[in-house]
């Protein structure tokens, strides 16, 4: 009792580090907060992080990241036409909305599987210095950002080969992909302390990722689905983001429900993820 | 006034996927080693134990003890790479942690390019980098190679990259995980001068090391570690007189 009051006569001036046991709830929102403050002003070091990680991938090669950029103009150059004539859609239409589907569903894709892998990737910082826990994520985040801003290149010619409307919706699809990347950040927090907790997660998103692919309209549109399946497209939150990306892209208003279901699912992606990662954030270190 | 105090630290691992049976629920002991335990749930491994101290301005600590006997444990609480799990630490100062001396070195990149990186990762600002990336180059006596990427160096001349920057900072609280030892007879000198001018300058020195020569050139007190306990904590020249001490430790 008299160390206590002595040591709490000492910590007025000095720091404390709290034993876990001891974390009160309003303790871990705030060193939850202060590890997200910290890890909003190291962008330097995970900006640098993330792009390192690309440069070590394409490594010495004459092309160097801009690889990303072509191998995904082939795939979707050619998919388009495979699915296109296959599904006997107009060209015209059907090739920039299956354009624009698969380029947000690539970064979506990425940084789902990548999501559980991201303090594994970590392992060597986390065990030797202490880097706000949030950096993690955000190097991950922002690596797959920059593929997917390689890979938006490939819409300019579209836009010029199909003569597609640049107007009003295609600032809208900035806020698109500002809301995609803000939910990305969240749904990776979650995923990376779950699949560092249990490791099976990583397969279980990497399963289901494919399902997915095929149940959210990208190769398919949602047109073609009949009147009764509609709520499956409604029910597919993978779908609505999409569209508030993929819509102002070819030029075309997203629907009222894809504005609101996703505002509400970005609200509740952010607490959850706050939630968890306030929860868990002093746990992550000793699962690894 | 830098100081550390640590009030009954316990750092426990869990160990998930092990079958829990196969322990048959005993508590086991190993020489080496934290101590295994298992509660209802898991199994725990009890890397620290109730560990308290204090340390003041001045100290310059050795840590010693066996493989797996809490010293890098130790090093990673006091650095807040762990939360501790029990008990809590009150100090005063700006801890600066130097575990791992090459971690981020991109080999892709240039020599000016890692100092800057691995100058980011030790804390510094970009300003504080511009203001020493003069006298950095100088001291790795690398001239022109610091424009090459670093993967055409040798492991002597990115030792000897990593080292100038890791000694670059000035640190209050200073926590080492073995010295860094670094490069030829010529580099070895100058580098064990900055070396004690980065360990004058700081006002607590924690360092885990199995070499007694570096212990007793640093060091003015010596914390032995066992099982992850303290099993002793005192001025050198006592540990050096105590037998026993001296005995367990190997320590001459």
């Amino acid at each position: 009792m008299i160390i206590c009051i002595i040591l709490n006569k000492i910590s007025a001036y000095m720091q404390v580090i709290v034993s876990q046991e001891n974390h009160t709830l309003s303790l871990r929102c705030m060193l939850a907060l202060q590890d997200i403050g910290k890890g909003l002003k190291s962008f330097r070091i995970w900006l640098q992080l993330a792009w390192q990680d690309i440069r070590l991938r394409y490594r010495r090669s004459a092309l160097g990241p801009f690889w990303i950029t072509l191998s995904m103009g082939i795939t979707i150059g050619l998919t388009g036409l495979l699915y296109g004539t296959l599904f006997r859609m107009h060209l015209h239409n059907y090739f920039p909305f299956f354009a624009a589907g698969m380029l947000t569903w690539g970064f979506i894709a990425i940084s789902l599987t990548e999501g559980s892998n991201i303090y594994f990737e970590g392992e060597n910082f986390l065990k030797q210095m202490k880097l706000p826990f949030s950096a993690f994520i955000l190097r991950t985040v922002s690596r797959n950002f920059i593929i997917f801003l390689h890979n938006i290149v490939i819409f300019i010619p579209i836009i010029l080969i199909f003569h597609i409307n640049v107007n009003f919706y295609t600032l809208i699809s900035l806020y698109g992909v500002s809301l995609l990347l803000l939910n990305i950040i969240f749904i990776s927090t979650l995923l990376a302390i779950f699949g560092t907790r249990f490791r099976d997660i990583g397969q279980v998103v990497t399963s289901l990722i494919q399902v997915a692919f095929f149940l959210t309209p990208i190769i398919w549109s949602p047109a073609i689905l009949p009147e009764k399946y509609q709520f499956a497209i409604y029910l597919n939150p993978f779908a609505q983001f999409l569209e508030m990306v993929r819509n102002p892209l070819i030029g075309m208003p997203p629907s009222t429900y894809a504005i609101v279901s996703t505002f509400i699912l970005t609200i509740i992606n952010a607490t959850l993820a706050f939630i968890v990662f306030a929860r868990f954030r002093a746990r992550i270190a000793y699962w690894l | 006034m830098s100081s550390i105090i640590l009030d009954s630290v316990s750092v426990d691992f869990p160990i998930y996927n092990l079958n829990t049976r196969s322990l048959k629920k005993n508590l086991i002991r190993f020489t080496t080693g934290g101590k295994l335990s298992s509660n209802s749930q898991c199994v725990v491994v009890r890397a620290l134990d109730q560990v308290s101290l204090k340390i003041e301005e001045g100290d310059r600590v050795g840590i010693v003890g066996h493989n797996g006997a809490g010293k890098s444990t130790l090093l990673r609480v006091l650095s807040n790479i762990y939360e501790p799990t029990h008990g809590t630490i009150y100090y005063d100062g700006k801890i600066s942690s130097l575990l791992n001396v090459m971690l981020g070195i991109d080999p892709e990149s240039t020599g000016y390019e890692n100092i800057f990186i691995r100058g980011l990762l030790l804390g510094l600002t970009k300003k504080e980098i511009n203001s020493k990336i003069k006298e950095i180059a100088e001291f790795t006596e690398l001239g022109d190679f610091l424009y090459v990427p670093i993967r055409t160096y040798s492991q002597g001349m990115q030792m000897r990259l990593a080292f100038a920057v890791a000694t670059s900072i000035q640190p209050e609280i200073l926590l080492m995980d073995e010295v860094i030892g670094v490069g030829d007879k010529d580099f070895f000198n100058r580098a064990q001068d900055r070396l004690s001018q980065l360990i004058n300058k700081s006002s607590i020195v924690l360092l885990a090391s199995h070499s007694p020569a570096i212990l007793k050139k640093i060091c003015n007190k010596i914390l032995v570690m066992k099982a992850g306990k303290v099993q002793w904590f005192g001025p050198i020249d006592e540990a050096l007189h105590n037998k026993e001490l001296v005995q367990i430790t190997g320590f001459i």
